[in-house]
């Protein structure tokens, strides 16, 4: 019989709670999701199917058939798994060097004016290059090897890592400086104890936009020449016309893009747990 | 006055270091191709650089076509795709950002399609296209779309909840709150969108001529390196970073006058 009173809020506020209807059911997000994803396949499948693009493009069926193909048997010498181990190597490699110079140069370059008035000019020269632009004049250098691919991604890594870590210490905020002043820090103090811990989240950003743009530049250095890793089978794909065979390797790299940036932020989790993110992004 | 002004002196070696790192730089270029230390066929000199410059404003040799006619072609391709993604990626995010029901739709194909590289598009625009203008067209919208729907969205969701609360309270319709309150407030983000597609746009851009195209400036990189002329790609590398880093600057002021007055 107490139902009235300010105590039983809860309690009243979850019999109020609105009753199931069609309408609030048909906008409920986890329905649009679902709908979304049917809409898409199946207008991907009627177009394939009516063959608005002549014979390029298949269906998502025939796409998932020709991936299972392709982990059976061997494709240009190597199963499924070698082709995304293959490109994978070299994403990993190129990003790894890259970050290991470029984070503590840009670390470098924002502690010490310095070295920011000899590198930030020539780091500004190379900066709007974009990183696919290399790609001749790396297969002139490094012939058409691993060594070329490598050296595009670690172009394409480097800029978006220095960057970061460079402005993610010229944006710290003031006053955590003051404070650490205040409280007698010393210079080594205020490096360790601030500048670092502050800039952690900007160099998390920089290492997924860097990984992106390897992905990316591995793909293209793939697609000029290369005899494994998925931009070959795209290659593949292109150059024979099988659609099922481009479509496979998009989504391939798309996975792998995808589980490489999952693998970073999920790192970034544990390394530096006082970053406030924006939630449902 | 009151206070003494504080004159804050650079010392003089900061200012000389950054002119004499990029004289070093320049210096080392050529005079590495110069004395043979690396071989004239895998890297031009800057000064060698200059001269083919110079020499294709007039000459369509080898390649096809003037420097004109490549910047022209890159610029044309580059500016629709960018105009393209910004018409249909910016309202988009928009909508995303604040109707359940737009969000519902379109966030998981943004999603699945977000991840994919845009050059991994090329085959399959070939396939479609051909090697036209609508295949790089359509790569490059591919390439700007992304950063503009993001950073729309994320703008519309950042908009303070307590302007929301308030408009709600003196009767505002959801229309009203979105367009009044909502799009301002989001233009900050959308306008950092602009430079974030725009390098997207370019980068991809090269990557689209690289691998197929009759002429642009990727164009010419890739024509240099068939050719084996290393001063034909320096050159094309060179115009390509110029050009971006002039829109980008071109840019900037114009988001500098639009943005006049709102905080960011």
């Amino acid at each position: 019989m107490a139902g009235n009173s300010i105590a039983n809020e809860t309690v009243n506020q979850s019999r109020n709670r609105e009753p199931f209807s069609l309408r609030r059911f048909l906008t409920n997000k986890y329905f649009l999701y679902c709908v979304s994803i049917c809409l898409f396949l199946s207008l991907w499948d009627y177009v394939a199917r009516e063959k608005i693009f002549r014979d390029s493009l298949a269906r998502p069926l025939e796409v998932w058939d020709q991936l299972v193909l392709l982990t059976q048997i061997k494709f240009a010498g190597t199963h499924l798994w070698g082709h995304i181990w293959a490109s994978l190597q070299r994403v990993l490699i190129g990003f790894v060097l890259a970050s290991i110079v470029a984070i503590p140069l840009g670390l470098f370059m924002a502690l010490n004016r310095y070295v920011n008035a000899i590198v930030k000019p020539l780091f500004d020269l190379f900066k709007p290059m974009p990183p696919i632009a290399w790609v001749s004049i790396a297969i002139l250098w490094f012939g058409i090897g691993e060594t070329s691919k490598v050296f595009i991604i670690i172009i394409g890594t480097f800029v978006p890592c220095l960057l970061n870590a460079y402005n993610g210490v010229r944006l710290v905020d003031p006053d955590l400086y003051d404070v650490i002043r205040v409280l007698g820090g010393s210079r080594r103090d205020e490096i360790i104890h601030v500048c670092f811990p502050a800039s952690f989240p900007a160099i998390f950003a920089g290492l997924q936009i860097s990984l992106s743009s390897a992905w990316t530049c591995v793909l293209a250095a793939e697609l000029m020449n290369s005899r494994d890793g998925m931009g070959f089978l795209i290659k593949r794909g292109m150059d024979t016309h099988q659609p099922t065979l481009v479509l496979g390797g998009m989504i391939l790299i798309a996975a792998a893009a995808y589980g490489t940036s999952l693998i970073v932020s999920l790192a970034e989790r544990r390394l530096c747990p006082w970053q406030r993110t924006i939630d449902n992004l | 006055m009151a206070y003494k002004e504080v004159v804050v002196k650079k010392p003089l070696l900061l200012i000389i270091l950054p002119y004499a790192s990029l004289i070093l730089f320049f210096g080392l270029w050529q005079a590495v191709v110069q004395f043979g230390i690396i071989p004239n066929t895998l890297l031009a000199s800057p000064s060698q650089v200059l001269t083919t410059f110079i020499d294709k404003l007039t000459n369509a040799n080898p390649d096809g076509a003037t420097m004109g006619a490549h910047a022209w072609t890159s610029i044309q391709e580059a500016f629709l795709g960018y105009l393209l993604s910004l018409v249909i990626g910016i309202p988009l995010g928009l909508a995303m950002g604040w109707f359940n029901i737009a969000e519902g739709l379109f966030r998981p194909i943004f999603e699945l399609i977000r991840p994919i590289p845009p050059i991994a598009w090329i085959p399959l625009t070939v396939f479609w296209f051909g090697i036209g203008l609508a295949g790089k067209v359509f790569i490059i919208w591919i390439a700007g779309i992304v950063p503009c729907v993001i950073n729309s969205y994320v703008g519309v969701r950042m908009t303070s909840p307590v302007l929301i609360q308030m408009a709600r309270t003196y009767g505002a319709s959801s229309w009203q709150i979105f367009t009044q309150l909502c799009i301002p407030s989001a233009l900050p983000m959308v306008f950092g969108a602009l430079q974030l597609a725009l390098a997207y746009c370019w980068t991809n851009l090269v990557a689209a001529e690289l691998l197929a195209a009759d002429s642009g400036l990727g164009f010419l990189i890739t024509m240099g390196g068939r050719l084996g002329r290393p001063d034909i790609i320096v050159l094309g590398m060179i115009c390509v970073g110029i050009s971006g880093a002039i829109i980008g600057f071109v840019i900037d002021q114009v988001e500098k006058k639009l943005l006049a007055g709102i905080r960011r």
